[in-house]
């Protein structure tokens, strides 16, 4: 976690040039947010108040429900006035910076092969040490392969990837259900 | 008060004459220093995963690796802070500048042995005031009724939201948001589906333990892993000793550093890293040298590390005996507890009046062994600093999905991590805090249900919410510090301060 402390916008708002955190981010968001709360306000009117078992009105299963749908169009209200006045609509106003590409290949990647491990591998009939084993291997080899590769040492990343891996499918199998009683997907 | 000291003596004794005990909280201390270590891996990961490690083991066991985990990993985030200037946790942020400095022009060893001094002298100061408060809290939090519960609950979500991070709008959103997030599924008072959209898995809700892995597991997992960049490690050339004479030296700020961090702890919603920058800024706004902090000043150093740990006994307090965490780790503590089969909160001190004595030796031995293996231990944590994120986080989230899938063995727990995870992972980059959200998923259950207990009691009316003499004071504040937000009242704020409280604190800040 950083610790790195950016000077406060106007309103108490931190944002700097080629951030994510921009006026035209927060006015975006704000909208998102408004919708969510609307959503969520509507929902809990809607929901039943079971009069059926005379259950009064001031408590009903929707009430704090109604209540923080409220707060979050209040806040998302504030955050959007907010970025409005930073010139969040201004001609030339900041703009998000994003992933860098490299940042969002990695991201995808690791994003793709932890879901794979835990929506596909993981509960589905293969072991788990076997299944850990594999996505741990699979993880190292493929985030090291491009300083690997360059430093002629495939071979080696893969072989290290693999043993990594297994102490990992084992290790984990051990001490959780072995040692701790803990049952495993 | 006899009774107190007779069932704290128990504690101890309990814990001296069981070398099982000793190992474990020694194991506990290891682990959690070992993880706090490591930059991104937080004090509320470590004991998520620690919980459902130790689900089988009987309860005071269970806790005593968890509260000595907790307190090795505050600690062992000051070792990365000091070497590798990035935090190994959130609350070790202040300790970063004048540690990593001293680091750099060679006294790493120096820093190291401030940072270890001043981290047992707060706990220890901490479990003092523990031990002290924590039954009288009690005792006090017996005469709360729906009314009062209600105004705790929603002035932690408050207190979290404006002082996490650096947007107050932000962290209420992600409060309310939290708040919101635990009423999904089947509501306490009439067992009424919510937000469940006719699916079985959801009536359940959204249990805290995978919501907190992933917010603070997956979500590292990822961040770490799309940015490729390690820092490099500062070599260590001098020893690392006790520093108690500089302890004794500076003996002003520890005692109020101490001080701080239990108040800070003392208020849901606040973290660590509030007592560390508060004890910091004091300590700052106190010195003859102010022009040194930030730059290896040996007392900036001391008083973030003696109020960043001096915190944690302080947000056990109130989770113990008003069963409201202070902190996302004593969320996740608190939950752990509750598994064990026992609910923090007022009736503790009725129901199990011995735990709170034991938590206070358990943090006892937690501060021993954090000064143990924070003096001995130096050159082995080194290695641990070295291993490269592309090897550690994918076993960090093997050992995440074993973590959420464990507690109630559901595949939906894994799924509702990883969608947690990712929702982190994307608002932490747009300057949204977990914290708040964290406090809201926790303390959603209990707002909701004071609200409607204390309507039905008052018959609808809202007027008890304000006129009961404790819901006054905390609705008050609460009111206070959202208003602060608005640029008008917050110039008749300053203003005020200017005139009449300034100049008193002129009289009493002594400057060289």
């Amino acid at each position: 976690m950083q610790s790195s402390k950016e000077n406060p916008g106007q309103d108490g708002a931190p944002h700097s040039a080629g951030s994510l955190i921009t006026p035209r981010s927060d006015f975006i968001a704000a909208f998102g947010w408004i919708a969510f709360g609307i959503v969520v306000a509507i929902d809990s009117w809607k929901m039943d108040r079971l009069q059926n078992q005379d259950v009064p009105p001031y408590a009903v299963p929707g009430l704090l429900p109604f209540f923080l749908g409220l707060a979050i169009v209040f806040f998302g209200t504030l955050m959007l006035a907010r970025a409005w006045r930073q010139g969040a609509l201004a001609k030339g106003a900041i703009q998000t910076a994003g992933m860098s590409m490299a940042e969002r290949k990695r991201f995808l990647i690791v994003l793709s092969l932890c879901l794979t491990f835990a929506i596909v591998l993981v509960g589905y009939g293969l072991p788990f040490w076997l299944a850990a084993a594999i996505f741990v291997s699979a993880t190292i080899f493929v985030l090291q392969y491009p300083q690997r590769h360059a430093a002629n040492q495939v071979v080696r990343g893969i072989a290290l990837s693999i043993l990594i891996g297994l102490c990992t499918g084992f290790g984990v199998t051990l001490l959780f259900q072995e040692l701790f009683l803990v049952r495993l997907p | 008060m006899l009774d107190g000291l007779v069932s704290l003596g128990h504690a101890y004794l309990a814990l001296l004459l069981s070398p099982t005990s000793l190992a474990l909280g020694l194991a506990g201390a290891l682990t959690g220093i070992l993880v706090g270590c490591m930059p991104g891996l937080s004090a509320t990961l470590c004991i998520s995963l620690l919980t459902t490690l130790t689900v089988k083991l009987p309860a005071n066991d269970a806790i005593l690796i968890l509260v000595c985990s907790y307190v090795g990993t505050l600690y062992g985030g000051s070792r990365s802070a000091i070497l590798l200037n990035i935090p190994g946790t959130a609350a070790n942020a202040a300790s970063c500048a004048d540690g990593h400095a001293l680091a750099l022009r060679g006294e790493a060893g120096r820093a190291i042995g401030i940072a270890t001094s001043g981290a047992f002298c707060g706990t220890f100061f901490g479990v003092v005031c523990l031990a002290a408060f924590t039954p009288t809290l009690a005792k006090v939090a017996l005469s709360f009724g729906a009314q009062e519960f209600f105004w705790l609950a929603l002035f932690g979500v408050t207190m979290s939201g404006t002082l996490v991070g650096n947007d107050p709008i932000k962290g209420w959103l992600m409060g309310a948001f939290g708040l919101f997030v635990a009423q999904i599924g089947q509501e306490g008072i009439y067992a009424y589906d919510r937000f469940t959209f006719g699916l079985p898995a959801l009536s359940g809700g959204i249990a805290l333990i995978p919501a907190l892995i992933g917010a603070f597991g997956f979500a590292e997992v990822l961040t770490r892993l799309a940015d490729p960049m390690e820092r490099k490690l500062v070599e260590m050339r001098d020893s690392i000793r006790p520093r108690f004479r500089e302890v004794a030296q500076h003996w002003r700020t520890v005692l109020r550093s101490g001080a701080i961090g239990v108040l800070t702890g003392l208020m849901p919603g606040v973290g660590e890293d509030s007592g560390a920058w508060m004890s910091y800024a004091a300590a700052k706004a106190t010195t003859k040298e102010p022009e040194l902090f930030g730059k290896g000043s040996i007392d900036g150093l001391m008083a973030a590390e003696t109020g960043d740990m001096s915190s944690i006994p302080g947000h056990m307090i109130p989770m113990l005996a008003l069963g409201v965490p202070g902190s996302a780790p004593s969320a996740v503590l608190m939950a752990a507890i509750i598994i064990h089969g026992i609910q923090p909160g007022p009736m503790m001190m009725v129901e199990h009046p011995q735990f709170a004595y034991d938590m206070v030796a358990m943090t006892t031995l937690a501060t021993v062994c954090i000064l143990i293996f924070g003096l001995y231990l130096v050159r082995p944590l080194l290695y641990v600093l070295r291993v490269k994120h592309s090897v550690l986080m994918p076993i960090i989230f093997v050992m995440s999905v074993v973590g959420s899938y464990a507690t109630a063995w559901r595949l939906f727990d894994v799924y509702s991590m990883l969608a947690v995870g990712v929702g982190a992972f994307f608002l932490r980059r747009r300057g949204y805090q977990m914290a708040p959200f964290v406090l809201g998923l926790v303390l959603g259950n209990l707002l909701d249900k004071s609200l409607r207990r204390g309507l039905v009691l008052t018959d609808g009316s809202m007027i008890p919410f304000f006129t009961r003499p404790i819901c006054t004071g905390f609705a008050l504040v609460t009111i206070f510090t959202m208003l602060l937000y608005v640029p008008a009242f917050n110039r008749v704020v300053h203003r005020f301060a200017d005139t009449v409280i300034n100049p008193l604190k002129s009289l009493v800040t002594r400057r060289g």
